[in-house]
Formats: C-alpha cells, sequence, structure tokens
C-alpha cells in the first residue's frame, strides 16, 4: 500500500512556512510504546539515587525591583536522564517556593497537605516549567498581608523531598527591593 | 433540622503547578423543599461544591476540612457503601452534559430503571413501569417506545430530561442540579426549569442548583449564595440579592446581563478574567478586578459578614457580603445605584447599574 508521503498528494516545501518540510527525521523515535517505563524506571532505579538526574533552578528576569513592583520568576524542573523518573514527595504538595524561608511568602501556615505520600513524576529528559509571581506581600495572618521591606530577599525553591537540601532539590535566587 | 449543612468546607487539588483551593471554607445551609442557587463564573468552584455534597470528588482532588451534614449525618465520616445507599437515592445529580453522563452502550431506560431496582427493590417489570412512568412524566414522547431507545437516539433536549428523570426516580430528597440547562436552546431551557420546579414542588424535593444565568436563579430559587475564586462574596434571599445586591461581584454579574429595554449603547462586563486559583491575589481575591477596590482591598481579605449588623456571618444570617465596606468601611464607599424598571413584583425585572447616575 502505497503511503500518503511516498505519493505526491501533499505539498511539501521547506521555505513555505505553513506547508510541511521536505526533511526526514534524522532520529530514531526512542520511546518503546509496548514498555511501561515509568514502571521499569521505578523498578529498577533504587530511590536514594533517583534525585541524581534532576535540578531545580529558580530565577527571576531582573536582580531589582522597584517597591510594590510585582516580581515574576521562574522554576524549571529538569529530568536531565533519558528515562523517566519519579520522586517521593512528603505530601502531596510536589515542590514549594519560598521568600526569605516563608512557604508562599506566608508567615502563618495556611495549609496543612494530608498525611500522605506523594510522587514528582518526570517523562524522560523532560523540564517542567513554572511561572509565579511575588507580589512584595508577605501575609503575615490568615487574613492580613504586609509590604515587603526594602532590601534584599530570597526566593528559594525546593522539591518536598526528604533531605531535599542534601541532595540537591533546591535552588535560590536573591532580589533587591529598592525605594 | 436543616435537610443539609455544609460547614466550613475546604477542598484542595494538588497538582504539579501548585495547589488549587477550589473551595474554601464555604457553608451554606439548605432548607427542606427549598431551592438554593449558587451562582458564579466559570472556575469559582460551584461544581467542585456540588462535587463535595455527593463525595465524587476525585483524585488529586481532596476535601480537606469542614463537615457535610446531611438530615444530621456527616457524609464526609460515612463508609463508601454508606454514601452509595444515599447516592441517587436521597440525594441525586443532574450532570451539567447529559451526553456525557449517560453510559452510551446501555439504553436510557434500562439506566433509569438499574437505579430504581437498586435503591428501591423494586422487580425489573416494576422498575419499567415506573421508568416509563418517570419519562412520560418529564415530556419524553411515547415513553413506552423511547424506554430501549440508545442515548445517541435522544436529542440534546431528551437526554436531559432523561437525567432529570434518573435524578427523580427515587424520589430524593435533594436534587444538585449542575447546570441543567446550559447546553440547551432557550426555549428547551425554559421548559427543562419549569418542569424541574414543577417536579420539585410536586415530590418537595429541595434543589442546589449551580448556575451561572442569573435569570434562571431569578425564576427558580428562594436563596442565593455568589461564589468568587472558590468562596462565597454574597448570600441572600433572591429578591435582596436583585434588588439589594451588596458585593461589587454581584452587582457587576447583575449590571453584565443583557436587557431588552435596555438604552445603554454597550453592555457593562466585569473587567478582567477569574484568578488562576492556584495564586490567588492577596487581599480580597476580587479586588484586581473591583471598580472600588482601595489599597486595604490589597492587604486585608474580608470575611462574609451580616451586611446589617457588621458583624461575622453565620449560616443564620439572612443577608451576608465579604467586602470590607461592611466592616471596616471603605473611604470612598460602594458607590452603584440600583433602578428597577417595570413591575416591581418580579425579581427578574429589575436593573442594576454599576456606578452610574441617571
Amino acid at each position: 500500500m502505497r503511503r500518503i508521503y511516498e505519493s505526491n498528494a501533499l505539498h511539501r516545501d521547506d521555505e513555505e512556512a505553513h506547508a510541511p518540510s521536505k526533511k526526514e527525521r534524522k532520529t530514531k523515535l526512542q520511546a518503546l510504546r509496548s514498555v511501561p517505563s515509568s514502571t521499569l524506571s521505578d523498578f529498577l532505579i533504587p530511590r536514594r539515587f533517583r534525585h541524581l538526574p534532576v535540578s531545580v533552578d529558580v530565577e527571576t528576569p531582573d536582580d531589582e525591583y522597584e517597591t510594590g513592583e510585582p516580581i515574576p520568576f521562574r522554576v524549571t524542573l529538569r529530568n536531565r536522564l533519558p528515562v523517566p523518573i519519579s520522586i517521593p514527595t512528603r505530601s502531596p504538595l510536589l515542590w514549594r517556593w519560598t521568600v526569605d524561608g516563608n512557604v508562599e511568602a506566608a508567615e502563618v501556615s495556611v495549609r496543612d497537605p494530608p498525611d500522605e505520600e506523594g510522587q514528582l513524576s518526570f517523562d524522560r529528559g523532560e523540564r517542567k516549567e513554572f511561572r509565579k509571581r511575588w507580589d512584595q506581600l508577605f501575609r503575615v495572618s490568615e487574613s492580613e498581608w504586609e509590604p515587603a521591606a526594602a532590601g534584599t530577599h530570597t526566593i528559594g525553591v525546593a522539591i518536598n523531598a526528604t533531605d531535599a537540601e542534601e541532595r540537591g532539590l533546591t535552588d535560590e535566587t536573591t532580589v533587591r527591593i529598592v525605594p | 433540622m436543616s435537610l443539609l449543612e455544609v460547614k466550613d468546607l475546604t477542598v484542595r487539588f494538588y497538582t504539579q503547578e501548585g495547589v488549587v483551593t477550589a473551595v474554601d471554607d464555604l457553608s451554606y445551609r439548605i432548607e427542606r423543599g427549598e431551592k438554593f442557587g449558587v451562582v458564579g463564573e466559570s472556575g469559582a468552584g460551584k461544581s467542585v461544591t456540588a462535587l463535595s455534597v455527593l463525595r465524587l470528588i476525585e483524585s488529586p482532588g481532596q476535601i480537606e476540612s469542614g463537615e457535610i451534614l446531611f438530615k444530621g449525618e456527616n457524609l464526609l465520616e460515612m463508609s463508601e457503601s454508606e454514601i452509595r445507599s444515599i447516592r441517587g437515592n436521597e440525594i441525586s445529580m443532574i450532570f451539567q452534559d447529559a451526553q456525557t453522563a449517560l453510559n452510551p452502550v446501555y439504553t436510557v431506560g434500562g439506566q433509569i430503571a438499574e437505579a430504581i431496582e437498586h435503591h428501591m427493590d423494586y422487580s425489573s417489570e416494576e422498575a419499567k413501569a415506573r421508568t416509563i412512568q418517570l419519562l412520560d412524566r418529564v415530556g419524553i414522547p411515547e415513553a413506552e417506545e423511547r424506554f430501549s431507545d440508545y442515548p445517541h437516539e435522544f436529542s440534546g433536549g431528551m437526554q436531559q430530561r432523561a437525567i432529570i428523570a434518573m435524578a427523580l426516580s427515587c424520589d430524593p430528597d435533594l436534587i444538585v442540579a449542575d447546570e441543567p440547562t446550559t447546553a440547551l436552546d432557550v426555549t428547551i431551557e425554559a421548559q427543562i426549569l419549569d418542569e424541574l420546579t414543577e417536579l420539585a414542588d410536586e415530590f418537595d424535593t429541595s434543589i442546589q442548583l449551580i448556575t451561572h444565568d442569573l435569570g434562571v436563579i431569578a425564576e427558580i430559587c428562594d436563596r442565593v449564595m455568589v461564589m468568587y475564586a472558590g468562596k462565597p462574596v454574597e448570600k441572600a434571599p433572591v429578591e435582596e440579592l436583585y434588588y439589594d445586591p451588596k458585593h461589587p461581584y454581584t452587582v457587576g454579574l447583575m449590571s453584565s446581563i443583557p436587557r431588552v429595554n435596555d438604552k445603554r449603547e454597550r453592555l457593562q462586563t466585569i473587567p478582567g478574567v477569574m484568578p488562576d486559583l492556584v495564586e490567588l491575589p492577596s487581599g480580597c481575591s476580587f479586588h484586581p478586578r473591583c471598580p472600588f477596590a482601595e489599597e486595604k482591598c490589597t492587604r486585608t481579605e474580608p470575611s462574609l459578614t451580616d451586611v446589617e449588623s457588621g458583624e461575622e456571618a453565620t449560616l443564620d444570617t439572612e443577608h451576608s457580603a465579604a467586602c470590607l465596606e461592611y466592616t471596616e468601611g471603605l473611604s470612598q464607599g460602594l458607590t452603584y445605584s440600583v433602578e428597577t424598571t417595570g413591575p416591581a413584583d418580579g425579581a427578574a425585572a429589575q436593573y442594576v447599574e454599576g456606578d452610574r447616575d441617571e
């Protein structure tokens, strides 16, 4: 049976933006769809080694922000291995961000995650990117917020795993708030 | 004792992006025979509230705290078999999308009869007879012949009616109707709402009606709760909510309803969109979209307050709203006016304008 790509039924053009290209795929598909690779990876890679290929990064577009200006930051969690990896977490809360050590810039505990394990799963070579924003406010009680003082503040990110810091599953960056 | 009392209900979804607080500290009460409306934009937490009542929240969602008392018993403490004996029997649900709610490989009649057989211990002949009677009652023509039709052989309106028949099949005490008419055109919508009200009156059933259509609420409900970003922002009897809305969000919803006799050139809408529930704004969640917001609205989260006394609202409070105007007071106040046109005896005949003096 002649396939569609062997016929001339489809107009192909490398220059034209909306036409399919003439180039053939140079790399072979790597996934073996018949193999449950995540389960296999969980079975073969011991828990104590699973953190090794995972990196955590946090970055802000600028180092300095004016008072009251929202501070955007980007969190990148990446699996460098070409096989799926899952990291067990202490609760269903998979990762958290902090400002000066305060989870989600709250000086009070605003939520109490259930007492059960979670799992942060990465596909092979997967990069997870999350964009967050800190409004330069600290939550000081259930219903009150206060503005952050001018000066240097640390935005940190950590995967909610046991010994995250020792295992390199954290990162932090500093920003300066100028009046 | 109230039929249903929901106290301090909090439902969270633990996702990769963060924690979605879909319902936050929600309390309400439904009396026997009462029609209670829940209104709000998409993503306000209305459907999650409804699913929580039937304990149908699935992973990664979790009912984290609160109580759901049905006839005085906490549904959250019941075993799976106990709750299954209540679902579809004492509390039934009309789902938003009838086509998805019906199983495509079973006949419509068979699906309704199954619930009757299971909960009411009817024989299959008795269950079939009752199903035909119910299909006829909800306006399915030639109910006896349509009993063995498959869902794809029914039109959208007929599928919705079949779902209503299923919900009514075991004479429930409470029907949770999650946008029962959203997928239908207005004429069918009116028919179905009439049928629902008639049937609820006939069987003395309470209804928790979830919708984003304030017109539907005005037509059917006795009391209303307006939700925004997972929290209740106003609770009031329906007439009071329409004639005397107290929360800027309710006012915004009212003024965005098109009306035939409207003299305005453009429809007033609420600017912006519902915030991401993973990252709610500080203070009052509505402040980025509120035309009356002041700096204190960004720093303090208002609690649901009795609009008359300014005290924290309880389940008994008649009219409550979550705006700092009713506790600390806003320096500029809430400067909208409500204008009624036409006969004042119907709630739908009124007209609300945000911040416009005429």
